[in-house]
């Protein structure tokens, strides 16, 4: 469903990401970790669109994204790190305006808008103006307007950031939810419990590079660490590699 | 105590001043020097032009004998006004944006620092800020009244200092104002409220000069009353105006009594000292207070909903989309829809103007002045329309602000994005513009020929100049800019505004002889040959030709960087 060969982004002589080869089921939950700026944020815009790669290629349901950003894009629900939205909107509005650009029909939209704003417990602000939602207000409602049109592929950055507890295990629910449904998804994350306790397979990057992949169990072996904790994997692989 | 004063005043001015210092001492970035350049020009040009006009006005004023000089004090006087006007209402904005609507105040005010001493770094940071431009392009009025009546070195000193003294007074009494009006009115409705003062009072100043008709001062009937006009002239200033201490002490310094000049600088100096200590005192008492209020955001509930969906509900999905994005974001932000207030005005003042003209008096031929006035319309309203699209289309782009990751990521071209922008400025531009030029050439009584052309001559310029806003705004957008104004004034907004400038003058050019020939061989009854018809079907085609590639050319280049633009 992603495929992702020999990704690679220069920033003037600062390489930051180095061929990033990777490929993800259609049903998967992929996560992506890694120490402050390892990469993950630039690779997650690659594949979004929203950055171009300096070589390599990014493929979302069997389209080349630099060749056909446009059907990959419709493909994708892409959900930032920082939810900068257009304030003077409301909720319902914001909603309503990325359907009418992923071309959600009106009389689908109702439902679905109504839907998604119950689900991320929205539906009382939906007529308030962005501009006075809090961060984890924000974050979901990009969350909500991300799902709008049903896409094959989710990329997440950072989703848990900003919200709160109870949001927070509605949010892996749904991951489980959508991946049961065959969507692929992509997330980076810090938080190492919630990749643990959703993915199905981690990558961690390091200064650009992948340096390990692979289930948790995987990881642990390749970390050579006895211990049941992601954190003490992550550590001792960053560590080598620094 | 004072030591430690200064020392913490430093240290909150330092994410100011270290990343000025940087930029002065270390490399260019790529373009940077070259965008240096370009500007550096362009001011030192402006500069010149003021000082080139100010000299020559005030050598006529030294020629005309026994007013001469007292009209120089006057206009002196009028300009030390407008220019304090100008510095107070760019302090009030400058100190509303520095002292409550920064993004940076809550690390700052989470500083274990008083408020007050966060109050003083913030002042002299929104004292420069708002005060260099005006002195800097007030100083070469001044520099020609030097040169002009010969004035020794201290004249110069005591200007730079007088006009230093106006920007405080003008600085602290901006932000004692603001301060206190923040305490009663919320931040972000206060900025709204000021430009919109701002917009009214520039109407009102215009009207009430319009109505002295001040062209009637060539008309030889006046003359009657000039003992009048000499007297009104010689009457003194309000002496409590800071404005009357400055022009004081520069008129002083200009016939060279350095003493008398002292004693008005003191005044001045002394008054700036005790605004500014006012201000110290109220920051104390309620300066947190009102940055307190400013943070706690008006929640505005929306309840009609879909009108503007149902209106565009012909257009595709995504147009739809943006439309009325764009239509209901510059609704709701009062920042934006106070601008329109700005247009009509500028509308009225135009169509005003040409009503003004006293055609009928003039020696030359009246149906022949009458479409020379139809033919430089068209420039002059292609430039303002260029005024209005800087600070409309050019935006637009960055007005998306950090929201562009959705273009970005959305299954959208980049020039179907340009495209959709473009359409939702061009129509109402578009319909602003035929209104100008119509209206004026009604009043004007010019010929049909005239009528036709210049309304096809501005339907085929006005694509070209929007299409260069929306463009040049995607090739240098500023996405944090926190209002269009400031986008508009950036380098992208110079340039766009230079070459709309000289785009309109190349097809201006490229009419003006054919037109002349059109109109005169239609005004003598005389045909024209062959080859004159050819020169003429030519240049239109080469117009026509420039029209097109002032669309295409700015939409591709503003796609093509927007595209590659790392966000």
């Amino acid at each position: 469903m992603i495929e992702l060969k020999n990704l690679t982004k220069n920033y003037g002589n600062h390489s930051a990401v180095q061929g990033l080869s990777l490929r993800i089921g259609k049903g998967e939950i992929f996560g992506f970790i890694g120490p402050n700026g390892a990469g993950k944020t630039t690779t997650i815009r690659m594949m979004g669109g929203v950055m171009a790669p300096t070589a390599g290629s990014v493929t979302i349901a069997g389209i080349d994204m630099q060749a056909q950003p446009q059907e990959a894009k419709r493909r994708i629900g892409f959900i930032p790190d920082r939810p900068f939205l257009y304030e003077k909107l409301t909720g319902l509005e914001f909603l309503r305006f990325t359907a009418d650009i992923y071309g959600v029909a009106e009389a689908r939209f109702r439902d679905k808008a109504a839907a998604a704003l119950s689900r991320f417990s929205l539906t009382d602000w939906s007529d308030d103006l962005i501009e006075s939602y809090s961060h984890g207000m924000k974050q979901r409602l990009v969350m909500a307007a991300a799902l709008l049109h049903d896409p094959e592929v989710l990329i997440v950055d950072e989703p848990m950031v900003g919200l709160d507890p109870l949001a927070i295990i509605m949010v892996k629910k749904l991951f489980r939810q959508l991946a049961a449904q065959g969507v692929a998804i992509f997330m980076s994350t810090h938080t190492l419990k919630v990749a643990e306790e959703i993915c199905d397979r981690i990558g961690i990057l390091s200064r650009g590079r992948l340096l390990a992949i692979g289930t948790v169990e995987d990881l642990r072996q390749k970390a050579e660490v006895d211990s049941v904790d992601l954190e003490q994997v992550f550590l001792n692989l960053t560590r080598n590699s620094a | 105590m004072a030591n430690t004063l200064m020392h913490e005043v430093r240290l909150l001015l330092m994410p100011r001043t270290l990343p000025a210092l940087r930029r002065r001492w270390s490399r260019s970035p790529r373009g940077g020097r070259g965008r240096f350049i370009v500007l550096g020009l362009v001011g030192m040009l402006f500069w010149w032009g003021i000082f080139g006009i100010s000299w020559r006005v005030l050598r006529y004023f030294k020629g005309i004998e026994d007013i001469g000089d007292l009209l120089a004090h006057k206009l002196q006087s009028m300009i030390l006004v407008v220019s304090f006007a100008l510095l107070l209402f760019s302090g009030i904005l400058t100190a509303l944006a520095r002292l409550f609507l920064s993004r940076d105040l809550l690390l700052v005010h989470s500083l274990p620092s008083p408020a007050y001493r966060i109050f003083i770094a913030r002042w002299i940071d929104a004292t420069v800020d708002s005060s260099w431009m005006v002195i800097v392009f007030t100083l070469p009025v001044f520099l020609a009244y030097g040169t002009v009546f010969g004035a020794g070195a201290a004249y110069y000193a005591v200007t730079l200092l007088a006009l230093a003294l106006l920007a405080v007074i003008a600085s602290a009494l901006s932000a004692l104002g603001v301060m206190i009006g923040v305490v009663i009115v919320p931040a972000t409705r206060m900025r709204s409220i000021v430009i919109l003062m701002g917009v009214l009072l520039f109407v009102v100043l215009y009207v009430a000069i319009r109505l002295v008709r001040p062209e009637q001062l060539v008309d030889p009937e006046v003359f009657d009353s000039v003992m009048v006009y000499i007297a009104s002239l010689q009457a003194p200033a309000a002496p409590f105006l800071p404005t009357s201490w400055a022009s004081d002490s520069i008129q002083a310094a200009l016939t060279g009594a350095v003493s008398n000049s002292g004693f008005h600088l003191a005044h001045s100096a002394s008054f700036a000292v005790l605004v500014f200590c006012l201000a110290v005192i109220v920051a104390d008492a309620i300066y947190f207070k009102g940055f307190s209020k400013a943070q706690t955001a008006a929640t505005a509930v929306i309840r009609r909903r879909g009108l503007s969906e149902r209106i565009f509900r012909f257009l595709p999905g995504p147009v739809r989309a943006f439309t009325v994005k764009e239509i209901k974001t510059f609704l709701r932000d009062q920042t934006q829809w106070t601008q329109l207030f700005l247009i009509a005005a500028l509308l009225v003042i135009y169509i005003y103007n040409f009503d003004a003209l006293p055609l009928e008096k003039s020696p030359i031929q009246t149906v022949y002045l009458q479409n020379v006035f139809a033919f430089l319309n068209m420039a002059l309203a292609l430039l303002v329309l260029t005024a209005v699209a800087a600070r409309f289309a050019y935006p637009a782009v960055s007005l998306e602000k950090e929201a562009i990751w959705l273009v970005k990521s959305s299954p959208l071209s980049i020039r179907s994005f340009l495209l959709i922008k473009f359409f939702i400025y061009y129509l109402p531009l578009l319909a602003l513009t035929e209104t100008l030029i119509v209206g004026t050439n009604w009043l004007l009584e010019v010929t049909p020929f005239m009528m036709v052309l210049s309304t096809v001559t501005v339907f085929f310029l006005v694509p070209g100049i929007i299409a260069m806003g929306i463009g040049l705004g995607a090739a240098y957008p500023d996405f944090k800019a926190e209002n269009p104004a400031q986008t508009a004034s950036s380098f992208g907004g110079l340039v766009f505004m230079l070459a709309c400038a000289a785009y309109v003058a190349a097809v201006i050019l490229l009419q003006a002889g054919p037109v002349y020939r059109l109109f005169m061989a239609d005004l003598h009854g005389r045909p024209l040959s062959a080859l004159v018809w050819l020169w003429i079907a030519a240049a239109f085609a080469a117009a026509f030709l420039l029209s097109i590639l002032a669309v295409v050319l700015p939409l591709r280049f503003g796609e093509k960087r927007l595209r590659q633009m790392h966000l």
